[in-house]
C-alpha cells in the first residue's frame, strides 16, 4: 500500500500547493484585516477546503473519462461563458460573474480548465499534424472562442491567460519554430510600436533575422515579415489617431510613473510596500501600506505585496521559489508522462499558472503593466482557487497516470 | 511512438526560460527590498505618518513687582478638516459663521495645499451661540470642529495697548518668508512687545505623529505617541514696567490726548508708558473683527499711533538745558553769565517776546522762570553748531531704541539740514532764534523727552531705554538678563550742577514754572514746556525726576493741544512720581482743578 501511494502520488506537490494555499489564506486574511477579515478569511478557507475535496477527487477521475468528457464540458463552459455576456453581474466594469443563490461564479476561470482539455484531447489525435492549415486553425479557434467571449465581457487581464497558454501548448505540442515566430513576431512588433521607433526597428530587424535563420519559404517568410511590419505601423497609425486621453491611458500602462494618482497608483504603492518590507519585513499585520489600505486590491491581484510587506525578502523570495517549483514539476510531469494528452494537458496547465505569476508578480513589482490577474493559489477568490485546485488535481492525476498511454 | 514525441529541446527552453523568470523576479526583488530598501522605507512612513502640529502656550508678561500683566485664558475657534469636508455646505456654514463664501474657500483650498488632513482655523473667538450651533450641527457640518486656543488676557488695569501691543493671524507674505516657523492661521506678534519679543514669546511649536490610511483618515496615534514632541511653552516677560503707576497715568490721561514716559534714571527701565487715546487690547485677544480694525482706523485722534514713541512735536522750553549745558560746558558762558530781560528782544527788525520781564536773569533763574530772552542772546553767542552737537548728545535726532518697534527719531536741524532745506545762505540766524527756545523745526518725541529727563537726573548717563528687564525661560527656569547700552555724555558736574539747580528751583522756589508739580515729602525737579502748534492750542509739557537728591524716576509728560505746561503737564507728572515713589496717592484729591492765571503760574515760553 505505502508503495502504491508513493508509486502514484506526488506528495512534495500536494505539500508546497498546500503550503501556498495556506501562505495565501494568512495574507488575504492580512490583507483585509481592517475590514472584517473573518469574512474574507473564512470563505477563503472555505474554498481552500473545497478546492482541496475537489483536487483529489480530480486526481482519481480515470484519463480516459477526462478525454471522453473534454468536449463536452468545453460546450458547457462555452456555454456559460454565452449566458455571463447576458445576465451576469458587472464586477469592476466586466460582466464575468454568474450568480448561484449568493455564490458567485466566474465562468471564464473554470473555462481555463475546460479549454486546455479540449485543447489537449484535439491534439492527441494522431492524425492532427501543426504543420497542416486545417489543424493548426482549428487548435487556434478551440482557444480563440472563449477567448472572444472574455474579451467581451471584458476581461483582458484572462483573455492574455488563454492566449499565453495557447503559445505554450502550440510549442510543446510541436508547432515549427516558424509557426511561432508568424504568431510572436506580429505581437511583439505591436507592443515595441508603442514604446517607439527604435525598439520597433529592433524587433523588425529581429524578426528578419530569424527568418534568414530558418530557412523557410521565401513567400511564407514575406508574408510573415509583412505582417510583422504591417500590424507594428497601424498600431502607431491607430494610435496617433486616438484622443489624447486615450494615448495617455495607454502610455500609462506600459510605464505607471507617468501618472502617480491615476493607473500608476497601484504599482506605485505596491512598489512602496514590497521595497519597505525590507530584508526580514515588518511583521504580520503590521504592514502599514496593507493595515492601511494604501494598495486596491491587495487581497486579490495585488496580494503579493502582503507578504512581502510583512515577511520582506525572505517571504517574497520563499514564495516565489514554491511557485517556481511548481512550475518545473508541471514540466518534469509533462516530460515523463507516457500519453500525449496527459503531456499537454500538464503543459497547458503549468502555461496557465506561469502566465497568471509572470503578469502577477511583474505587475505587483513594477516590472510589468497592471493587467489584473490573480496569483495562483494565493489571491482571494472562490472561481480562481477552485480552478487552480482543479489543475493541481490534474497534474496529480497525469502523475499518477504517467505510465499510461 | 508517442511517449518519446517531446524534444529533448523544448524541454530545455521551458525550463530555462521559468528559470530566467525565476531570476529576474529575484533580482528585481533584491533591488526593491535590499538595495532600495530606505528609500521605499521612507515611503511608506511618509505615506502613513502625518505631522500635526500643536500649538505652544503664548509667554506671559509681569511687571516688576511680579505682578501678571499679559495672561492667556481659552477661547473657542472653529476648525475645518479639508479631508472630511462637506464642500456643498460652505453656504449654510457661512452663514452659521457670519463668513464670506470666499474665505472659507481660500482657507479651504490653503489648507488642501498644505496637508487635507490638518484642521484649518476658520473662526477664532466665537461665542457660545455660535459654538452651540456647531454643536448642535455636528452631522450638518462634517469635518467643522472647534478647539479651545488660547488668546490674550489683560488682568490688570493696564491696559498699555501700544505698549503691549497686539498679535494677529500670520500673513501670507510672512509665511512665505518664513515657511518653517508659521502656517497659515498662526498667531504673531504684530506691535508693540508681542511683536519685538515674539520669539521669545511665541514658544515652539509640538508635533503629534498619527498614522492615517489611504484615505487620509486618522487611524491612530503613531507608535502610540511616543515620537510625539510636545509644545514647549513661549518665554515669559519680566517688564521694568510699574504696573500700576501705567494704570494710573494712563488714568490721568484719559479722555485726553498725549503720553507719558516715566523711566528708571538707574537703568533707564521704562516705568510707564503711556500713550493717549488708546485702544482695548481685548478685542484684539484673538482675531480682530474688521468693524473694529476701521473704526480704529479712521478715528481722528489716530488710537492707532503711538504717541509716546512716535509724535514729533517741538518740545518748547523744556529744551533750555541743552542750550544751557553747550554753553557751560564749552565756557560760552561762565555760571555768572546774565542778561537783562526787558520781556523783548531785537534782532534785526524782529522782536522776539517774553511772556514775563524777568529782569536781570542767570542762567538758573532763566530755567526756574523759563526766560526766553536768555536764551535768544545765549543762542547767538553759542552757535548754532555747538547747540546741534549737545542736542544730538542728549540723544535728540535719532532713535532712543527702546525695544518697541514703533519710532520716530525726531528732527535735531543743523547749518546742514538748513544748507539743504532751505539753501546755503537763504537762511538767516533769526532761524535760531526759535530753536533756542525749543520751537522751529525742532521735533522730539516723548521717550527721547523722558531719556533727556533721566540725564538730567542722573547727570549725564544715557541709559537704553527699555521695557523689558528679564526673560525668563518656561523650559529651563533660567532667567536671561537682557544687556542694554549705557552712554555717559561728556558734560561736567558742574554744570549738571547748575542746571539741576535750575531744574529744582523751577518746581520749588517762588517764580517758578512748575509749583504744580510738587510732591509732599519728595523734592522734584522739573522744566515746563509750551510747544506752538500752528494747528490749534499749543501742546504743554513737562519733564522732571524725584526725588532730586537720589532720583527713582524720571519722567516726560506730554498733553497735546492743552495750553501751558505748567498747567496741564506739571500735575500730571507730581501725580506720576507721588504715585509711584509711596505706591500709593498721599494726597486727598488726585487732581485738583486749578484756576489758571496766566501770570501766576504761565509758563508760556515763546
Amino acid at each position: 500500500m505505502d508503495n502504491w501511494f508513493k508509486e502514484h502520488v506526488d506528495f512534495p506537490l500536494i505539500g508546497i500547493v498546500v503550503l501556498l494555499t495556506l501562505i495565501g489564506i494568512a495574507s488575504v486574511y492580512s490583507a483585509t484585516y481592517d475590514a472584517g477579515a473573518s469574512i474574507f478569511f473564512e470563505k477563503q478557507l472555505l474554498w481552500a477546503g473545497a478546492g482541496l475535496l475537489l483536487m483529489i477527487m480530480v486526481t482519481m477521475v480515470p484519463l480516459r473519462t477526462l478525454q471522453l468528457l473534454s468536449y463536452p464540458l468545453y460546450s458547457v463552459s462555452i456555454m456559460f461563458l454565452t449566458i455571463v455576456l447576458i445576465t451576469g453581474k458587472t464586477v469592476a466594469g466586466s460582466k464575468s460573474w454568474l450568480g448561484f443563490q449568493g455564490l458567485g461564479l466566474q465562468p471564464s476561470e473554470i473555462a481555463k480548465v475546460t479549454t486546455i482539455l479540449a485543447l489537449a484531447y484535439y491534439l492527441s489525435h494522431r492524425h492532427v499534424q501543426l504543420y497542416r492549415a486545417k489543424n493548426i486553425f482549428i487548435t487556434v479557434s478551440i482557444v480563440l472562442l472563449p477567448v472572444l467571449f472574455i474579451i467581451l465581457q471584458p476581461d483582458m487581464g484572462t483573455a492574455i491567460i488563454y492566449l499565453g497558454m495557447l503559445l505554450v501548448v502550440l510549442y510543446w505540442a510541436g508547432a515549427s519554430n516558424f509557426l511561432m515566430l508568424t504568431f510572436l513576431a506580429p505581437v511583439a512588433a505591436a507592443v515595441a510600436s508603442l514604446f517607439g521607433i527604435t525598439p520597433f526597428v529592433i524587433v523588425v530587424a529581429l524578426t528578419l533575422a530569424i527568418l534568414f535563420l530558418l530557412h523557410e519559404n521565401r513567400f511564407f517568410s514575406a508574408i510573415v515579415f509583412s505582417l510583422t511590419v504591417l500590424v507594428g505601423v497601424s498600431v502607431q497609425f491607430i494610435f496617433g489617431k486616438l484622443p489624447l486621453h486615450q494615448q495617455k491611458r495607454i502610455l500609462t500602462f506600459l510605464n505607471p510613473d507617468v501618472d502617480p494618482l491615476g493607473a500608476g497608483y497601484n504599482v506605485i504603492q505596491s512598489k512602496i510596500a514590497i521595497g519597505s518590507g525590507g530584508v526580514f519585513g515588518k511583521g504580520f499585520l503590521k504592514g502599514t501600506q496593507t493595515q492601511l489600505n494604501f494598495i486596491p486590491a491587495q487581497w486579490t491581484d495585488f496580494i503579493y505585496c502582503v507578504p512581502s510587506e510583512e515577511f520582506g525578502f525572505l517571504g517574497a523570495f520563499a514564495i516565489l521559489v514554491l511557485l517556481t517549483i511548481v512550475l518545473f514539476k508541471g514540466i518534469y510531469i509533462s516530460s515523463i508522462v507516457k500519453s500525449r494528452f496527459a503531456s499537454i494537458v500538464a503543459i497547458g496547465i503549468v502555461a496557465t499558472f506561469a502566465v497568471h505569476m509572470m503578469i502577477n508578480i511583474g505587475m505587483a513589482t513594477g516590472i510589468m503593466p497592471v493587467i489584473g490577474v490573480p496569483l495562483p493559489l494565493l489571491s482571494y477568490g472562490g472561481s480562481n482557487l477552485l480552478t487552480n485546485m482543479i489543475m493541481v488535481g490534474l497534474l496529480l492525476n497525469m502523475y499518477a497516470n504517467r505510465k499510461e498511454y | 511512438m508517442e511517449e518519446h514525441y517531446q524534444p529533448t529541446s523544448r524541454k530545455i527552453f521551458f525550463y530555462t526560460f521559468f528559470s530566467a523568470l525565476f531570476l529576474v523576479f529575484l533580482f528585481r526583488l533584491a533591488q526593491l527590498q535590499i538595495l532600495y530598501q530606505d528609500e521605499y522605507g521612507k515611503k511608506s512612513e511618509e505615506n502613513s505618518i502625518r505631522a500635526l502640529t500643536r500649538d505652544p502656550i503664548r509667554g506671559l508678561v509681569f511687571d516688576r513687582h511680579g505682578i501678571l500683566l499679559v495672561d492667556n485664558r481659552p477661547s473657542y475657534t472653529v476648525t475645518m478638516t479639508p479631508a472630511e469636508f462637506d464642500t456643498s455646505r460652505i453656504a449654510h456654514l457661512s452663514e452659521v459663521l457670519h463668513l464670506d463664501v470666499e474665505f472659507i474657500n481660500d482657507r479651504l483650498n490653503k489648507g488642501v495645499a498644505y496637508n487635507r488632513l490638518a484642521p484649518v482655523k476658520i473662526k477664532r473667538d466665537i461665542d457660545f451661540r455660535t459654538l452651540s450651533m456647531i454643536e448642535e450641527n455636528r452631522d450638518k457640518f462634517p469635518g467643522v470642529h472647534y478647539q479651545v486656543e488660547l488668546k490674550r488676557y489683560y488682568p490688570t488695569k493696564a491696559r498699555a495697548s501700544h505698549l503691549f501691543g497686539y498679535t494677529k493671524e500670520v500673513s501670507d507674505v510672512q509665511v512665505s518668508t518664513m515657511p518653517d516657523e508659521y502656517r497659515p492661521g498662526d498667531i504673531i506678534g504684530a506691535s508693540g512687545l508681542e511683536a519685538r519679543y515674539e520669539r521669545a514669546l511665541r514658544g515652539v511649536k509640538g508635533f503629534e505623529f498619527i498614522t492615517v490610511n489611504a484615505r487620509g483618515q486618522l487611524v491612530s496615534p503613531y507608535n502610540d505617541g511616543r515620537n510625539d514632541i510636545s509644545a514647549k511653552e513661549g518665554d515669559d516677560l519680566s517688564l521694568a514696567l510699574d504696573g500700576s503707576l501705567q494704570a494710573f497715568a494712563e488714568s490721568l490721561l484719559a479722555n485726553r490726548r498725549g503720553a507719558i514716559v516715566a523711566l528708571d534714571p538707574n537703568d533707564g527701565g521704562v516705568l510707564a508708558l503711556v500713550s493717549k487715546p488708546d485702544f482695548d487690547l481685548t478685542a484684539f485677544g484673538s482675531i480682530t473683527p474688521t468693524e473694529v480694525w476701521n473704526a480704529l482706523n479712521y478715528d481722528s485722534t489716530k488710537p492707532l499711533f503711538n504717541r509716546a514713541t512716535l509724535t514729533r512735536y517741538p518740545p518748547g522750553s523744556t529744551f533750555k538745558m541743552v542750550l544751557a549745558a553747550a554753553a557751560l560746558q564749552d565756557g560760552v558762558i561762565s555760571p555768572q553769565w546774565g542778561v537783562n530781560c526787558t520781556g523783548a528782544f531785537q534782532f534785526g527788525s524782529r522782536v522776539f517776546k517774553d511772556l514775563h520781564v524777568h529782569g536781570p536773569t542767570n542762567l538758573i533763574e532763566s530755567i526756574q522762570r523759563s526766560c526766553n530772552v536768555f536764551y535768544y542772546q545765549l543762542m547767538l553767542k553759542t552757535g548754532f553748531d555747538r547747540w546741534t552737537r549737545y542736542g544730538r548728545e542728549f540723544g535728540f535726532g535719532s532713535p532712543t531704541n527702546i525695544d518697541i518697534f514703533e519710532e520716530n527719531s525726531g528732527l535735531l536741524p543743523s547749518e546742514e539740514y538748513f544748507n539743504r532745506v532751505y539753501g546755503e545762505g537763504k537762511w538767516t540766524q533769526g532761524y535760531l532764534i526759535s530753536l533756542a527756545i525749543g520751537q522751529g523745526e525742532l521735533g522730539v518725541s516723548p521717550v527721547q523727552m523722558a531719556c533727556y529727563a533721566m540725564v538730567l537726573a542722573n547727570k549725564g548717563h544715557f541709559h537704553t531705554p527699555h521695557v523689558v528687564q528679564r526673560i525668563r525661560s518656561n523650559q529651563t527656569g533660567e532667567l536671561q538678563q537682557i544687556p542694554f547700552d549705557t552712554r555717559q555724555l561728556n558734560i561736567s558736574n558742574f554744570v549738571w550742577d547748575l542746571i539741576r539747580e535750575g531744574l529744582y528751583r523751577c518746581v520749588n522756589a517762588p517764580g517758578g514754572t512748575a509749583p504744580l508739580a510738587k510732591v509732599e515729602g519728595v523734592n522734584v525737579a522739573g522744566k515746563t514746556g509750551t510747544a506752538q502748534n500752528p494747528h490749534g492750542k499749543d501742546h504743554a509739557w513737562f519733564i522732571g525726576f524725584a526725588p532730586f537728591e537720589q532720583p527713582k524716576i524720571a519722567i516726560c509728560v506730554l498733553v497735546e493741544n492743552a495750553g501751558f505746561g505748567g498747567v496741564a503737564a506739571a500735575p500730571i507728572a507730581g501725580l506720576c512720581i507721588e504715585q509711584y515713589l509711596y505706591r500709593e496717592l498721599i494726597r486727598n484729591k488726585p487732581i485738583a482743578p486749578i484756576a489758571v492765571k496766566a501770570n501766576e503760574h504761565g509758563a508760556r515760553t515763546n
